[in-house]
Protein backbone atom coordinates (compact mmCIF):
# COMPACT_ATOMS: atom_id res chain seq x y z
CA UNK A 1 0.00 0.00 0.00
CA UNK A 2 1.33 3.33 -1.27
CA UNK A 3 0.54 6.01 0.93
CA UNK A 4 -1.45 7.77 -1.85
CA UNK A 5 -3.10 4.88 -1.44
CA UNK A 6 -3.58 4.99 2.42
CA UNK A 7 -4.71 8.74 1.79
CA UNK A 8 -6.98 7.89 -0.58
CA UNK A 9 -8.35 5.36 1.71
CA UNK A 10 -9.32 7.24 4.70
CA UNK A 11 -11.17 10.00 2.58
CA UNK A 12 -12.93 7.67 0.60
CA UNK A 13 -14.56 6.43 4.14
CA UNK A 14 -16.85 7.89 6.76
CA UNK A 15 -14.76 7.89 10.32
CA UNK A 16 -15.88 6.89 13.53
CA UNK A 17 -12.92 7.41 15.40
CA UNK A 18 -9.80 9.87 14.77
CA UNK A 19 -7.21 7.27 14.63
CA UNK A 20 -3.31 8.99 13.75
CA UNK A 21 -2.24 6.77 11.18
CA UNK A 22 0.39 8.69 10.63
CA UNK A 23 2.26 11.89 12.22
CA UNK A 24 0.63 13.52 9.74
CA UNK A 25 -2.29 12.01 8.80
CA UNK A 26 -5.43 11.69 11.50
CA UNK A 27 -8.60 10.27 10.68
CA UNK A 28 -11.78 12.47 10.38
CA UNK A 29 -13.86 10.80 13.27
CA UNK A 30 -16.61 12.01 14.97
CA UNK A 31 -14.62 11.11 18.18
CA UNK A 32 -11.68 13.23 18.51
CA UNK A 33 -8.25 11.70 19.50
CA UNK A 34 -7.64 13.60 22.82
CA UNK A 35 -11.06 11.98 23.93
CA UNK A 36 -10.56 8.61 22.58
CA UNK A 37 -6.21 8.34 24.45
CA UNK A 38 -8.10 9.36 27.82
CA UNK A 39 -10.30 6.51 27.43
CA UNK A 40 -7.91 4.24 26.31
CA UNK A 41 -5.73 4.82 29.49
CA UNK A 42 -9.09 4.69 32.00
CA UNK A 43 -9.94 1.43 30.09
CA UNK A 44 -6.84 0.12 29.83
CA UNK A 45 -3.94 1.22 31.90
CA UNK A 46 -5.43 -0.81 35.06
CA UNK A 47 -5.01 -4.20 32.99
CA UNK A 48 -1.46 -6.24 32.09
CA UNK A 49 -2.49 -7.83 28.69
CA UNK A 50 0.29 -8.72 27.61
CA UNK A 51 -0.10 -12.24 25.98
CA UNK A 52 -4.05 -12.05 26.48
CA UNK A 53 -6.80 -12.45 24.57
CA UNK A 54 -9.24 -9.68 23.95
CA UNK A 55 -12.81 -9.31 22.61
CA UNK A 56 -14.20 -5.73 21.67
CA UNK A 57 -17.30 -5.14 20.86
CA UNK A 58 -18.79 -2.19 19.64
CA UNK A 59 -15.43 -1.52 18.11
CA UNK A 60 -16.29 1.19 15.88
CA UNK A 61 -13.02 1.64 13.98
CA UNK A 62 -11.16 -0.34 15.87
CA UNK A 63 -9.46 2.27 18.18
CA UNK A 64 -9.39 0.21 21.38
CA UNK A 65 -8.51 -2.88 19.62
CA UNK A 66 -5.82 -1.29 18.36
CA UNK A 67 -4.41 -0.13 21.34
CA UNK A 68 -4.89 -3.66 23.06
CA UNK A 69 -2.58 -5.05 20.38
CA UNK A 70 -0.03 -2.14 21.00
CA UNK A 71 -0.27 -2.85 24.91
CA UNK A 72 0.80 -7.12 24.19
CA UNK A 73 -2.56 -8.55 23.62
CA UNK A 74 -1.53 -12.39 21.99
CA UNK A 75 -4.99 -11.99 20.32
CA UNK A 76 -7.91 -9.23 19.58
CA UNK A 77 -10.79 -9.72 17.95
CA UNK A 78 -12.66 -6.50 17.14
CA UNK A 79 -16.40 -6.53 16.53
CA UNK A 80 -19.41 -4.56 15.70
CA UNK A 81 -22.47 -4.86 14.85
CA UNK A 82 -24.65 -2.04 13.70
CA UNK A 83 -22.09 0.13 12.51
CA UNK A 84 -20.68 -2.66 10.30
CA UNK A 85 -23.91 -3.97 8.98
CA UNK A 86 -26.53 -1.58 8.71
CA UNK A 87 -26.79 0.02 4.85
CA UNK A 88 -24.25 1.40 3.83
CA UNK A 89 -21.99 1.27 6.85
CA UNK A 90 -17.99 1.51 5.86
CA UNK A 91 -16.75 1.19 9.35
CA UNK A 92 -15.17 -2.51 9.04
CA UNK A 93 -13.89 -1.51 5.70
CA UNK A 94 -12.15 1.27 7.45
CA UNK A 95 -11.11 -0.43 9.97
CA UNK A 96 -9.48 -2.61 7.70
CA UNK A 97 -8.01 -0.12 6.80
CA UNK A 98 -6.29 1.37 9.39
CA UNK A 99 -5.07 -2.04 10.84
CA UNK A 100 -3.22 -2.21 7.62
CA UNK A 101 -2.03 1.52 7.77
CA UNK A 102 -0.97 0.39 11.15
CA UNK A 103 0.36 -3.04 10.78
CA UNK A 104 -1.12 -4.57 14.15
CA UNK A 105 -3.01 -7.44 12.91
CA UNK A 106 -6.43 -7.80 14.70
CA UNK A 107 -9.51 -10.04 13.55
CA UNK A 108 -12.50 -7.71 12.44
CA UNK A 109 -16.05 -10.00 12.66
CA UNK A 110 -19.29 -8.39 12.38
CA UNK A 111 -21.47 -9.43 15.63
CA UNK A 112 -24.57 -9.28 17.35
CA UNK A 113 -23.49 -8.97 21.12
CA UNK A 114 -27.03 -10.72 21.82
CA UNK A 115 -26.13 -13.26 19.97
CA UNK A 116 -22.95 -14.41 21.73
CA UNK A 117 -22.22 -17.86 23.35
CA UNK A 118 -19.92 -20.04 24.31
CA UNK A 119 -18.82 -21.10 21.04
CA UNK A 120 -17.46 -18.08 20.00
CA UNK A 121 -14.38 -18.69 22.39
CA UNK A 122 -13.58 -17.82 25.54
CA UNK A 123 -11.19 -14.43 26.13
CA UNK A 124 -9.44 -13.21 29.00
CA UNK A 125 -10.25 -9.59 28.31
CA UNK A 126 -14.03 -8.59 27.13
CA UNK A 127 -13.96 -5.15 26.04
CA UNK A 128 -17.31 -2.76 25.35
CA UNK A 129 -17.53 1.03 24.75
CA UNK A 130 -20.63 3.21 24.44
CA UNK A 131 -22.51 -0.23 25.14
CA UNK A 132 -25.74 0.06 26.83
CA UNK A 133 -26.98 3.32 24.94
CA UNK A 134 -26.71 1.31 21.57
CA UNK A 135 -28.25 -1.55 22.29
CA UNK A 136 -32.36 -2.68 23.14
CA UNK A 137 -31.63 -5.29 25.18
CA UNK A 138 -28.93 -4.51 27.41
CA UNK A 139 -29.66 -7.54 29.58
CA UNK A 140 -29.40 -9.92 26.74
CA UNK A 141 -25.66 -8.62 25.58
CA UNK A 142 -24.32 -8.91 29.02
CA UNK A 143 -25.53 -12.29 29.13
CA UNK A 144 -23.50 -12.82 25.60
CA UNK A 145 -20.33 -11.09 27.04
CA UNK A 146 -20.37 -12.75 30.25
CA UNK A 147 -20.24 -16.32 27.90
CA UNK A 148 -17.13 -15.05 26.22
CA UNK A 149 -15.10 -13.83 29.24
CA UNK A 150 -12.94 -15.49 31.57
CA UNK A 151 -11.06 -13.13 33.11
CA UNK A 152 -12.35 -9.72 33.20
CA UNK A 153 -15.29 -7.91 31.47
CA UNK A 154 -14.92 -3.85 30.94
CA UNK A 155 -17.37 -1.70 29.96
CA UNK A 156 -18.07 2.12 29.03
CA UNK A 157 -22.04 3.40 29.11
CA UNK A 158 -23.89 6.33 29.18
CA UNK A 159 -24.92 7.06 32.45
CA UNK A 160 -28.13 8.13 34.02
CA UNK A 161 -30.06 8.71 37.30
CA UNK A 162 -26.83 8.61 39.80
CA UNK A 163 -28.29 10.00 42.12
CA UNK A 164 -31.30 7.52 42.86
CA UNK A 165 -30.30 4.21 45.05
CA UNK A 166 -32.56 2.03 43.37
CA UNK A 167 -30.92 0.47 40.50
CA UNK A 168 -32.85 1.73 37.33
CA UNK A 169 -32.36 2.72 33.39
CA UNK A 170 -33.80 4.97 31.20
CA UNK A 171 -34.59 4.17 27.67
CA UNK A 172 -33.70 6.54 24.57
CA UNK A 173 -33.51 6.92 21.34
CA UNK A 174 -30.46 8.64 19.38
CA UNK A 175 -29.54 9.53 15.87
CA UNK A 176 -26.08 7.43 14.83
CA UNK A 177 -24.17 8.75 12.38
CA UNK A 178 -24.15 5.33 9.75
CA UNK A 179 -26.91 3.46 8.10
CA UNK A 180 -28.02 6.09 5.53
CA UNK A 181 -27.22 9.60 4.41
CA UNK A 182 -29.14 10.69 7.43
CA UNK A 183 -28.29 8.22 9.97
CA UNK A 184 -30.42 5.68 11.54
CA UNK A 185 -32.43 6.43 15.17
CA UNK A 186 -30.86 3.63 17.41
CA UNK A 187 -32.97 2.51 20.61
CA UNK A 188 -30.76 1.86 23.90
CA UNK A 189 -30.70 2.64 27.44
CA UNK A 190 -28.72 4.63 30.00
CA UNK A 191 -28.68 2.34 33.48
CA UNK A 192 -27.18 4.00 37.05
CA UNK A 193 -24.33 2.34 38.66
CA UNK A 194 -26.63 0.65 41.25
CA UNK A 195 -28.24 -1.36 38.27
CA UNK A 196 -25.34 -2.30 36.84
CA UNK A 197 -23.77 -3.90 40.01
CA UNK A 198 -26.68 -5.66 40.31
CA UNK A 199 -26.43 -7.04 36.45
CA UNK A 200 -23.12 -7.74 36.72
CA UNK A 201 -23.28 -9.91 40.47
CA UNK A 202 -25.91 -11.84 39.03
CA UNK A 203 -23.78 -12.85 36.39
CA UNK A 204 -21.29 -14.44 38.20
CA UNK A 205 -18.80 -11.30 38.71
CA UNK A 206 -17.53 -10.84 42.35
CA UNK A 207 -16.06 -7.88 42.28
CA UNK A 208 -17.26 -5.01 40.70
CA UNK A 209 -14.97 -1.39 39.85
CA UNK A 210 -16.08 1.77 38.68
CA UNK A 211 -15.10 5.22 38.02
CA UNK A 212 -16.61 7.94 35.42
CA UNK A 213 -15.27 9.25 32.47
CA UNK A 214 -11.99 10.28 32.21
CA UNK A 215 -13.27 13.70 30.58
CA UNK A 216 -16.88 13.83 29.98
CA UNK A 217 -17.37 12.82 33.83
CA UNK A 218 -20.70 11.49 35.13
CA UNK A 219 -22.54 11.39 31.69
CA UNK A 220 -20.46 8.19 31.25
CA UNK A 221 -19.72 5.17 33.81
CA UNK A 222 -17.24 2.69 33.00
CA UNK A 223 -17.16 -0.70 34.59
CA UNK A 224 -14.21 -3.79 35.48
CA UNK A 225 -16.24 -6.80 36.60
CA UNK A 226 -13.95 -9.58 37.93
CA UNK A 227 -15.10 -13.41 37.58
CA UNK A 228 -13.88 -15.54 40.45
CA UNK A 229 -11.00 -16.98 38.04
CA UNK A 230 -9.47 -13.48 38.08
CA UNK A 231 -6.83 -13.24 40.84
CA UNK A 232 -7.28 -10.51 43.10
CA UNK A 233 -3.67 -9.12 42.12
CA UNK A 234 -5.36 -7.64 39.62
CA UNK A 235 -7.27 -5.16 41.66
CA UNK A 236 -3.90 -3.26 42.23
CA UNK A 237 -3.80 -1.67 38.99
CA UNK A 238 -7.29 -0.35 40.34
CA UNK A 239 -6.31 3.12 41.25
CA UNK A 240 -8.56 6.12 42.13
CA UNK A 241 -10.78 7.43 40.79
CA UNK A 242 -11.72 3.93 40.32
CA UNK A 243 -13.83 2.59 43.38
CA UNK A 244 -14.39 -1.01 44.45
CA UNK A 245 -18.46 -1.50 44.20
CA UNK A 246 -17.79 -4.66 45.70
CA UNK A 247 -15.50 -4.08 48.94
CA UNK A 248 -16.94 -4.40 52.18
CA UNK A 249 -17.93 -1.39 54.03
CA UNK A 250 -15.46 -0.01 56.39
CA UNK A 251 -15.74 1.80 59.43
CA UNK B 1 -67.73 -25.00 22.18
CA UNK B 2 -68.57 -25.67 25.73
CA UNK B 3 -67.64 -29.51 26.56
CA UNK B 4 -69.60 -32.04 28.99
CA UNK B 5 -69.24 -30.87 32.34
CA UNK B 6 -67.19 -33.61 34.61
CA UNK B 7 -69.21 -35.78 36.85
CA UNK B 8 -67.26 -35.61 40.18
CA UNK B 9 -69.57 -35.42 43.20
CA UNK B 10 -69.77 -31.89 44.64
CA UNK B 11 -67.06 -33.33 47.54
CA UNK B 12 -64.94 -35.18 45.68
CA UNK B 13 -64.35 -32.16 43.31
CA UNK B 14 -63.42 -30.54 46.72
CA UNK B 15 -61.54 -32.88 47.62
CA UNK B 16 -59.62 -32.36 44.34
CA UNK B 17 -59.43 -28.76 45.09
CA UNK B 18 -57.67 -29.00 48.08
CA UNK B 19 -54.63 -31.05 46.29
CA UNK B 20 -53.60 -27.28 44.83
CA UNK B 21 -53.16 -23.78 45.51
CA UNK B 22 -55.45 -21.50 44.09
CA UNK B 23 -54.20 -17.89 42.95
CA UNK B 24 -57.92 -16.76 40.96
CA UNK B 25 -61.20 -17.28 42.79
CA UNK B 26 -63.35 -19.13 39.87
CA UNK B 27 -67.09 -20.35 40.81
CA UNK B 28 -66.55 -24.06 38.98
CA UNK B 29 -70.30 -25.12 39.83
CA UNK B 30 -72.90 -23.80 42.33
CA UNK B 31 -71.58 -23.88 45.30
CA UNK B 32 -68.29 -24.82 44.71
CA UNK B 33 -65.39 -22.14 44.54
CA UNK B 34 -61.39 -22.00 44.24
CA UNK B 35 -61.13 -19.63 46.65
CA UNK B 36 -57.56 -18.27 44.95
CA UNK B 37 -54.99 -15.76 46.30
CA UNK B 38 -57.42 -13.16 43.98
CA UNK B 39 -60.72 -12.25 44.86
CA UNK B 40 -63.52 -13.17 42.87
CA UNK B 41 -64.76 -9.79 42.75
CA UNK B 42 -61.06 -8.59 41.89
CA UNK B 43 -60.94 -10.97 38.96
CA UNK B 44 -64.58 -9.92 37.97
CA UNK B 45 -63.41 -6.05 37.48
CA UNK B 46 -60.28 -6.85 35.80
CA UNK B 47 -62.23 -9.42 33.55
CA UNK B 48 -64.26 -6.34 32.49
CA UNK B 49 -61.36 -3.94 32.30
CA UNK B 50 -59.37 -6.54 30.37
CA UNK B 51 -61.43 -7.89 28.21
CA UNK B 52 -64.57 -5.56 27.85
CA UNK B 53 -63.34 -3.09 25.14
CA UNK B 54 -62.58 -5.67 22.62
CA UNK B 55 -65.03 -8.29 20.79
CA UNK B 56 -63.60 -11.54 20.90
CA UNK B 57 -65.96 -13.72 18.89
CA UNK B 58 -63.74 -15.41 16.17
CA UNK B 59 -60.60 -14.59 17.77
CA UNK B 60 -57.59 -16.90 18.93
CA UNK B 61 -56.28 -16.01 22.01
CA UNK B 62 -52.73 -16.94 23.80
CA UNK B 63 -52.79 -16.22 27.52
CA UNK B 64 -49.44 -16.14 28.59
CA UNK B 65 -48.92 -16.46 32.02
CA UNK B 66 -52.68 -18.75 32.36
CA UNK B 67 -51.65 -19.98 35.99
CA UNK B 68 -55.13 -21.20 36.32
CA UNK B 69 -56.73 -19.88 33.93
CA UNK B 70 -59.37 -17.45 34.74
CA UNK B 71 -58.73 -15.15 31.35
CA UNK B 72 -58.20 -17.77 28.90
CA UNK B 73 -61.49 -19.01 30.38
CA UNK B 74 -62.71 -15.78 30.08
CA UNK B 75 -61.83 -15.43 26.51
CA UNK B 76 -63.29 -18.56 25.58
CA UNK B 77 -66.92 -17.80 27.02
CA UNK B 78 -66.61 -14.51 25.57
CA UNK B 79 -66.68 -16.15 21.67
CA UNK B 80 -62.95 -16.88 21.37
CA UNK B 81 -62.46 -19.44 18.22
CA UNK B 82 -59.14 -20.71 19.67
CA UNK B 83 -57.60 -20.24 23.39
CA UNK B 84 -54.44 -21.46 24.00
CA UNK B 85 -53.35 -21.32 27.60
CA UNK B 86 -49.63 -21.54 28.41
CA UNK B 87 -47.58 -21.02 31.17
CA UNK B 88 -44.52 -22.75 33.32
CA UNK B 89 -43.42 -21.57 36.39
CA UNK B 90 -46.79 -22.03 37.76
CA UNK B 91 -47.96 -24.86 36.25
CA UNK B 92 -44.65 -26.54 37.43
CA UNK B 93 -44.46 -25.44 40.98
CA UNK B 94 -44.56 -28.45 43.33
CA UNK B 95 -47.09 -26.28 45.37
CA UNK B 96 -48.78 -24.74 43.03
CA UNK B 97 -48.84 -27.66 40.39
CA UNK B 98 -50.97 -24.98 38.77
CA UNK B 99 -51.33 -26.98 35.22
CA UNK B 100 -53.22 -29.56 37.53
CA UNK B 101 -55.54 -26.69 39.07
CA UNK B 102 -56.17 -25.30 35.40
CA UNK B 103 -56.86 -28.36 33.96
CA UNK B 104 -59.42 -29.68 36.70
CA UNK B 105 -61.04 -26.20 36.58
CA UNK B 106 -61.29 -26.56 32.39
CA UNK B 107 -63.03 -30.13 32.64
CA UNK B 108 -65.22 -29.13 35.49
CA UNK B 109 -66.78 -25.60 33.52
CA UNK B 110 -66.39 -27.87 30.04
CA UNK B 111 -64.72 -25.30 28.19
CA UNK B 112 -62.46 -26.09 24.82
CA UNK B 113 -59.73 -24.52 25.88
CA UNK B 114 -55.86 -26.18 25.04
CA UNK B 115 -52.92 -25.83 27.23
CA UNK B 116 -49.74 -26.00 26.44
CA UNK B 117 -46.18 -25.96 29.11
CA UNK B 118 -44.57 -23.02 27.43
CA UNK B 119 -41.94 -20.53 29.50
CA UNK B 120 -42.11 -16.83 27.86
CA UNK B 121 -38.28 -17.11 27.29
CA UNK B 122 -38.97 -19.51 24.73
CA UNK B 123 -41.65 -18.37 22.56
CA UNK B 124 -40.95 -17.98 19.26
CA UNK B 125 -42.95 -18.21 15.61
CA UNK B 126 -43.24 -21.85 15.95
CA UNK B 127 -46.56 -21.52 18.59
CA UNK B 128 -48.05 -19.50 15.50
CA UNK B 129 -50.13 -16.02 15.30
CA UNK B 130 -53.04 -14.91 17.63
CA UNK B 131 -55.12 -12.41 16.97
CA UNK B 132 -54.76 -11.49 21.02
CA UNK B 133 -51.77 -12.18 23.05
CA UNK B 134 -52.82 -11.75 27.00
CA UNK B 135 -49.58 -10.81 28.95
CA UNK B 136 -51.28 -10.07 32.59
CA UNK B 137 -49.38 -9.98 35.85
CA UNK B 138 -45.91 -11.63 34.23
CA UNK B 139 -43.77 -8.68 32.78
CA UNK B 140 -42.21 -7.42 36.10
CA UNK B 141 -41.69 -11.28 37.19
CA UNK B 142 -39.07 -11.41 34.30
CA UNK B 143 -35.25 -11.10 34.29
CA UNK B 144 -35.47 -10.15 30.68
CA UNK B 145 -38.78 -8.74 30.02
CA UNK B 146 -37.28 -6.62 26.71
CA UNK B 147 -36.76 -9.84 25.09
CA UNK B 148 -40.31 -11.43 26.73
CA UNK B 149 -42.11 -8.53 24.77
CA UNK B 150 -39.88 -8.90 21.62
CA UNK B 151 -41.04 -12.47 20.96
CA UNK B 152 -44.61 -11.66 22.10
CA UNK B 153 -44.78 -9.44 19.31
CA UNK B 154 -43.43 -11.70 16.81
CA UNK B 155 -46.73 -14.21 17.81
CA UNK B 156 -49.41 -10.66 18.02
CA UNK B 157 -51.60 -10.37 14.71
CA UNK B 158 -53.34 -7.45 16.40
CA UNK B 159 -53.61 -6.83 19.98
CA UNK B 160 -50.81 -7.37 22.46
CA UNK B 161 -52.37 -6.49 26.25
CA UNK B 162 -49.87 -6.27 29.08
CA UNK B 163 -51.02 -6.05 32.27
CA UNK B 164 -47.98 -5.05 34.89
CA UNK B 165 -46.84 -3.41 38.23
CA UNK B 166 -45.74 -0.25 37.60
CA UNK B 167 -43.10 2.19 39.31
CA UNK B 168 -41.36 5.48 39.13
CA UNK B 169 -44.26 7.06 38.29
CA UNK B 170 -43.02 10.41 39.21
CA UNK B 171 -40.85 10.05 36.11
CA UNK B 172 -42.27 10.78 32.21
CA UNK B 173 -39.02 10.10 30.93
CA UNK B 174 -39.24 6.42 29.98
CA UNK B 175 -37.51 3.79 32.60
CA UNK B 176 -37.96 1.05 34.92
CA UNK B 177 -36.35 0.16 38.47
CA UNK B 178 -34.33 -3.25 39.10
CA UNK B 179 -35.61 -5.20 42.04
CA UNK B 180 -32.81 -7.38 43.39
CA UNK B 181 -33.36 -10.19 45.56
CA UNK B 182 -37.21 -10.18 47.11
CA UNK B 183 -37.02 -6.46 48.25
CA UNK B 184 -40.21 -5.80 46.31
CA UNK B 185 -43.42 -7.66 48.26
CA UNK B 186 -41.23 -9.95 49.46
CA UNK B 187 -41.36 -12.29 46.45
CA UNK B 188 -38.03 -12.95 44.86
CA UNK B 189 -39.85 -13.53 41.48
CA UNK B 190 -40.25 -9.57 41.33
CA UNK B 191 -37.29 -8.19 38.77
CA UNK B 192 -38.93 -4.88 37.65
CA UNK B 193 -41.41 -1.96 37.49
CA UNK B 194 -41.42 0.10 34.71
CA UNK B 195 -43.40 3.59 33.98
CA UNK B 196 -46.08 4.03 31.47
CA UNK B 197 -43.19 6.15 29.29
CA UNK B 198 -41.21 3.13 28.85
CA UNK B 199 -43.70 0.70 28.29
CA UNK B 200 -45.09 3.31 25.57
CA UNK B 201 -41.24 3.33 24.13
CA UNK B 202 -40.74 -0.81 24.20
CA UNK B 203 -44.18 -1.28 22.60
CA UNK B 204 -43.90 1.46 19.54
CA UNK B 205 -39.85 0.03 19.21
CA UNK B 206 -41.34 -3.18 18.43
CA UNK B 207 -43.67 -1.98 16.01
CA UNK B 208 -46.96 -1.49 17.70
CA UNK B 209 -48.72 1.75 16.02
CA UNK B 210 -51.23 2.35 18.39
CA UNK B 211 -50.64 1.94 22.80
CA UNK B 212 -53.85 2.68 24.74
CA UNK B 213 -53.37 3.12 29.00
CA UNK B 214 -55.73 2.53 31.70
CA UNK B 215 -54.61 2.50 35.39
CA UNK B 216 -55.81 -0.35 37.67
CA UNK B 217 -59.74 -0.87 37.98
CA UNK B 218 -59.54 -1.33 41.63
CA UNK B 219 -55.67 -0.70 42.39
CA UNK B 220 -55.12 2.26 40.69
CA UNK B 221 -52.00 3.59 39.08
CA UNK B 222 -49.83 1.09 40.91
CA UNK B 223 -50.65 -1.38 38.06
CA UNK B 224 -51.31 -0.38 34.39
CA UNK B 225 -52.56 -1.90 31.19
CA UNK B 226 -51.66 -1.36 28.23
CA UNK B 227 -53.40 -2.33 24.97
CA UNK B 228 -50.91 -2.40 21.69
CA UNK B 229 -51.74 -2.72 18.32
CA UNK B 230 -50.78 -3.80 15.24
CA UNK B 231 -50.78 -2.34 12.16
CA UNK B 232 -52.96 -5.10 11.24
CA UNK B 233 -55.63 -4.74 13.37
CA UNK B 234 -59.31 -4.98 12.53
CA UNK B 235 -61.82 -1.87 13.29
CA UNK B 236 -64.33 -5.11 14.49
CA UNK B 237 -61.61 -5.85 17.32
CA UNK B 238 -62.36 -2.77 19.49
CA UNK B 239 -66.01 -2.31 21.08
CA UNK B 240 -65.26 0.90 22.80
CA UNK B 241 -62.00 2.15 24.49
CA UNK B 242 -63.03 5.35 26.12
CA UNK B 243 -62.44 6.72 29.19
CA UNK B 244 -60.89 5.61 31.52
CA UNK B 245 -58.55 4.23 28.16
CA UNK B 246 -56.07 6.93 27.30
CA UNK B 247 -54.55 7.42 23.98
CA UNK B 248 -50.80 7.08 25.12
CA UNK B 249 -48.92 7.53 21.26
CA UNK B 250 -49.76 11.47 21.01
CA UNK B 251 -47.21 13.96 22.32
CA UNK B 252 -47.63 14.80 25.65
CA UNK B 253 -49.77 11.94 26.54
CA UNK B 254 -47.55 10.23 29.17
CA UNK B 255 -47.43 13.77 30.98
CA UNK B 256 -51.25 14.35 31.20
CA UNK B 257 -51.87 10.76 32.82
CA UNK B 258 -48.73 11.44 35.64
CA UNK B 259 -50.34 14.78 35.91
CA UNK B 260 -53.60 13.08 37.02
CA UNK B 261 -52.37 11.43 39.52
Amino acid sequence: MSETELFQAVAAHRWLQSLRLRPNLLTPGMAPEARLVAEERALLDPLNLTGADVLEVGAANGFFSFAARRRGAARVVATDHLAWTLPGADAQSATQWAAHALNLEVETIPLDPRSLSADFGSFHVVLGTAFCEQLFNPIQALRGLRSVTNRVLVLETLQAELADPRPMMTAQNQIMPFGGADGSWISGWAPNPALMLQLLLDLGFNRVLYRTHPTLGTTRGIYAALLPEAPDGLLAGFETPWINMTAPATG
Amino acid sequence: MTLPASRLSDEDLRARMQQFHWWHSMVLRPGVTTFGGKAEELLAQEEEAFLAPFNLTGRTVIDVGAWNGFFSFAAKRRGARRVLATDSYTWTHPSFRGREAFELARDELGLDVEALHLDPTEIDEKVGLFDVVLFIGVFYHLYDPIDALQRLRGITRQLLLVETHQDLMEKPSPGMVFYPGAILNHDATNWWGPNPGLMLHLLLQLGFTRIFYRDHPVLGRARGTYAAFTPEVEAGLIQQLGPPWLDLDVPGAVEDLLARA
